[in-house]
């Protein structure tokens, strides 16, 4: 009795507080003089540490600054894995998600997106010894991917046989894949790209099939209904492409100097719609 | 969203978490099968009269407690295997080298536990006992076997069950090494539906319930098999 009367009180006391939580978060974060914006960095060129500062940077972090200096409050970035990325936003832990998220229509129904902020697609690369050249192949045998984004999903569609182990961070299916526990490994385009750069002498051995198993809208993620921080956030995005300040931080990521390696942008950052 | 209770019940991510509950269980049962005599053996190491046999026992329970569980599941997935020669290497990847590596971590880790809970449960039998058995002319094995065990057996159950609860529990750690036990494929369910709440309480439950048949079972046999006083 005196059990149930205590969670009685509790729930109350929860429900009371609920509506103090859901304050105006733009003016929380402008209050606090501080943005904290969740990132994976585990996932080069989007976010990563780069080992001589030991800072994280990418593309994801650039913006993340732009948005901040907009806003006029300090930066301050917190690491997640990607299965977290949705659960710490919905519970107000961070501000705003610039993790190498995907947009889709399931995710509109928890949280709200920013406009595109990149495209890629989503693919697989493979050792070449494993004789597999188009992704069919991959029917009945073990492809590594991270767990939580939309990867395991999305392979899982293309080929239903295939035996998908996840693991926490998208480096761990990499080595996975290197050292032969898997066939192939699934990732962004630009991840796979970044991590083919990495092998060194070791690329003559790999090949990332040239099929699409989707293409990936990545937009900031916002908290569901912040209408003010979207606004400012799709903003300072609006400059950032008006001022051509967008296409330059792309090519500094993804351009011919990196190891990515596009040599054109095909998309620009007008939109926060996507399809089905 | 409401919490459907009808996802649990049928359908695909039902039978997702059913096969983690059932590899899950499996695993643990594997475990506990090889970690109970390997703890017996490295207990029996840390009291024999031999020293360099001490030695061992003790090298094997300080160096496996000390380390965190996750970090000897990695070691067992990417480190270990990697020296193995390339032909083993390759028929062990090509099955499930992911239950593999976190049966063989779960099992060292488990074992070293166990083996402190039945050196535990040795030392608590009177030494008048073993010198007893020694100077009837029993050798240091008989003796363990005929006389000190089997007493020592009432004794160390209450903890040895404790063990088995701690056990089944880090079965979820092997989720960091893609093996889809229940915790991997309540996040499977969790990404792919985004029913985070009805996956996570089916694996609470799945816990829970196991911990508490377990429970269970170990306060039987203490009231079964009363420690009898020397």
């Amino acid at each position: 009795m005196r059990y149930a009367r205590f969670m009685t009180s509790f729930i109350l006391l929860a429900t009371l507080l609920s509506p103090l939580a859901k304050a105006d978060q733009l003016a929380d974060i402008k209050k606090k003089g501080e943005i904290v914006v969740g990132v994976l960095g585990t996932d080069e060129p989007n976010s990563f540490i780069d080992p001589a500062t030991r800072k994280i940077v990418g593309y994801d972090v650039d913006l993340s600054e732009a948005i901040a200096k907009k806003l006029g409050v300090k930066l301050t970035l917190k690491q997640l894995s990607v299965a977290a990325r949705i659960p710490e936003l919905e519970q107000g832990r961070i501000d705003l998600l610039a993790a190498s998220l995907t947009h889709n229509k399931e995710r509109e129904a928890k949280i709200d997106f920013s406009l595109t902020t990149l495209v890629t697609g989503q693919r697989v690369m493979v050792r070449k010894d494993s004789g597999i050249t188009a992704v069919s192949q991959l029917a009945g045998k073990k492809v590594l991917t991270v767990k939580g984004g939309t990867q395991e999903p999305n392979i899982r569609k293309a080929v239903p046989t295939a035996d998908v182990v996840t693991f926490e961070t998208s480096l761990q299916a990499f080595i996975g894949l290197q050292q032969g526990k898997g066939l192939g490994y699934v990732n962004d385009e630009v991840s796979l790209f970044n991590n083919y750069g990495k092998l060194g002498d070791a690329q003559k051995d790999y090949v990332i099939l040239p099929q699409n198993l989707s293409i990936e809208p990545l937009a900031l993620g916002i908290r569901k209904g912040e209408l003010g921080l979207k606004k400012l956030v799709d903003d300072a995005l609006r400059e950032l492409e008006k001022s051509g300040e967008a296409e330059k931080l792309f090519f500094k990521w993804y351009g011919p100097n990196s190891k990515v390696k596009f040599d054109k942008r095909t998309f620009r950052i007008d939109s926060d719609k996507v399809d089905g | 969203m409401a919490f459907d209770l009808n996802l649990l019940l049928v359908g695909t991510y039902h039978d997702w978490l059913i096969q983690g509950l059932r590899l899950s269980l499996g695993i643990a049962g594997i475990t506990l099968v090889l970690a109970l005599p390997l703890a017996m053996v490295v207990a029996l190491f840390r009291l024999s009269p031999v020293a360099a046999l001490r030695w061992l026992g003790v090298m094997f329970v300080e160096s496996i407690r000390n380390v965190p569980l996750l970090a000897h599941m990695l070691f067992w997935y990417f480190g270990a295997p990697e020296l193995l020669p390339d032909s083993l290497k390759r028929w062990l990847y090509a099955g499930n080298i992911e239950v593999l590596s976190a049966t063989v971590a779960l099992t060292l880790y488990t074992a070293a536990y166990m083996a402190e809970d039945i050196r535990s449960g040795i030392r608590g039998i009177s030494s008048g006992q073993f010198e007893a058995g020694r100077s009837l002319g029993f050798s240091f094995l008989g003796t363990m076997r005929l006389i000190i065990l089997p007493q020592a057996l009432r004794v160390t159950i209450p903890p040895l069950v404790s063990q088995t609860l701690n056990l089944w529990k880090n079965t979820s750690i092997a989720t960091i090494i893609g093996v889809g036990e229940l915790m991997y494929q309540a996040a499977k369910v969790e990404s792919s539906a985004f029913r985070s709440a009805e996956a996570f309480a089916f694996a609470t439950i799945c816990y829970l319930s196991v911990s508490l048949i377990l429970t269970g079972l170990g306060l039987f046999y203490r009231h079964r098999f009363p420690v009898r006083s020397a």
